[in-house]
């Protein structure tokens, strides 16, 4: 060793630079494979405990439902006392008992419920629910929202603003379901915008809403844009047409998403009396805009509203020439098919086409 | 002596739940998690009624009920499905279907259609 040293200090520098990276890096490659091989054995562990844990829940629960001989108190203690030791036993659990709640219903859902405290999972997801972690809250409000279990409101409202939009979500979902008689109320308190994904999600859970359905018009001037263009959707949905009015006003909103989706509401809704006010526009308006008011006047209008737009589509405006042009064709299947004469007529600065 | 029931369904929970519900119900149950293996059961055994799922792997529910009802058209089957749209119920009717479950289903109620299908070919014979 000591003659290794001596000589070790005689090498070139290059070497020993060399040598001391080459021992790095065998370091680090065994570390790596140490860990992934770490890695490996515990996911197998978990596989292990996971099936076997699955089987014995599975028993375990169709005796609590089925087996009216069962010592149900005793039962619950000893399957807790003895099997649900970690967070990951409790994990599965939970799972569990949310297939056998998606699967079943009537008497057995009763007593589901009652496994579901008897176990403990009740504290264990309350105490998710109070966490700081971002995962675990919106697990235990998509758990007790499926269960319709009732939990501390301030808990979920907290949740509504959350920086993770996952939580946002769940914490959504839970207050439309849980609510009696106003679902939506909490929009008043929502400071983030809604994404799609939620506004796709508050629609279904809508839809399945056995209460009464709100006025939606009761959102309309919401400072959050999404929220404005959410219920405008959700008037069309569930035909409100006493809110006509209001929506028609928001055709003439400052933001541009809000007026398309005024716009194309309207058209669903077949209001026609919308087309003055949206030829007036059309001018000032921007491509997306433009595009759905001539949908509207394909749909709504006759061929003197769609004569009224042409001088303002530019000549650059190719997306909206072929939307015109598919228009005019609609209304005047004889216009002629070459597009030479209608594209040179715009070609030469937006003159009024001739219809034969 | 007791009534044979065959189970197919390729859900683990629901399988093992219809098993013991039945059991607890005074019925043999048999279970097989796909059509395939349902064939091959009934080609060389008889039952007392069938309990099936629509969507299973390999064979389609509506091909299983088309070979049972050419095998063994006294046995009365019972359908228990996510499907709930009419079309999906009235074709499973049409069929010779005896009863349809919806899931999420009532373990109670299914165990009462259950012994009034089996009720009905006793009367019948």
């Amino acid at each position: 060793m000591n003659t290794f040293s001596k000589s070790f200090k005689d090498w070139p520098t290059i070497l020993q630079i060399n040598f001391i990276l080459s021992i790095l890096f065998v370091i680090l490659a065994i570390l790596l494979l140490g860990t992934v091989l770490y890695m490996r054995k515990r996911k197998n562990s978990k596989d292990d405990r996971k099936g076997t844990l699955k089987i014995l829940l599975i028993d375990f629960i169709n005796n609590f439902l089925f087996d009216e001989e069962f010592n149900k108190p005793k039962g619950l203690t000893k399957f807790k006392n003895d099997h649900l030791k970690t967070t990951f036993d409790f994990k599965i659990a939970v799972s569990q008992i949310l297939i056998f709640n998606e699967n079943l219903k009537g008497e057995s859902s009763l007593l589901i419920k009652e496994l579901f405290f008897g176990l403990g999972l009740y504290t264990f997801l309350i105490k998710d629910l109070k966490s700081k972690a971002w995962h675990k809250k919106a697990r235990a409000l998509f758990v007790f929202n499926k269960l319709g279990l009732e939990i501390p409101e301030e808990q979920v409202v907290a949740q509504l603003n959350s920086k993770r939009e996952e939580a946002r979500h769940q914490a959504i979902l839970y207050l439309i379901n849980s609510s009696e008689n106003d679902p939506l109320s909490f929009l008043d308190k929502i400071d983030r915008p809604l994404t799609l994904w939620q506004q796709i999600g508050m629609e279904s859970a809508m839809n399945a809403y056995t209460g009464e359905i709100p006025n939606f018009s009761n959102w309309l001037n919401h400072k959050q844009q999404s929220v404005v263009i959410f219920c405008i959707k959700m008037i069309v949905d569930q035909n409100q047409f006493e809110n006509i009015l209001s929506v028609q006003e928001l055709v003439n909103h400052p933001n541009a998403r809000v007026r398309r989706q005024a716009i194309v509401s309207l058209r669903k809704m077949e209001i026609t009396e919308v087309l003055p006010v949206l030829i007036k526009n059309f001018p000032h308006e921007g491509l997306k805009i433009k595009k759905e008011i001539l949908k509207s006047i394909a749909k709504l209008g006759s061929e003197e509203d769609l004569k009224a737009v042409v001088p303002h589509i530019r000549t650059k405006d190719r997306v909206l020439k072929i939307e015109y042009l598919k228009i005019a064709r609609y209304f005047n299947p004889k216009l002629p098919k070459v597009k030479k004469t209608i594209l040179n007529t715009y070609a030469s600065g937006n003159k009024k086409i001739k219809y034969s | 002596m007791k009534k044979k029931i065959l189970v197919i369904e390729d859900n683990p929970m629901v399988i093992k739940s219809l098993e013991f519900k039945l059991n607890k119900e005074g019925y043999d149950v048999y279970l097989t998690a796909d059509g395939r293996e349902a064939m091959e059961k009934l080609k060389t055994e008889t039952f007392d009624l069938v309990l099936t799922d629509l969507m299973l792997p390999f064979v389609s529910g509506s091909q299983l009920i088309e070979f049972i009802k050419s095998k063994h058209p006294q046995v009365p089957i019972i359908v228990l499905s996510t499907a709930t749209q009419e079309d999906i119920i009235t074709d499973a009717f049409t069929m010779g279907v005896d009863d349809f479950i919806t899931k999420p289903f009532s373990p109670n109620e299914l165990a009462l259609r259950v012994k009034r299908s089996l009720g009905k070919i006793a009367n019948n014979n």
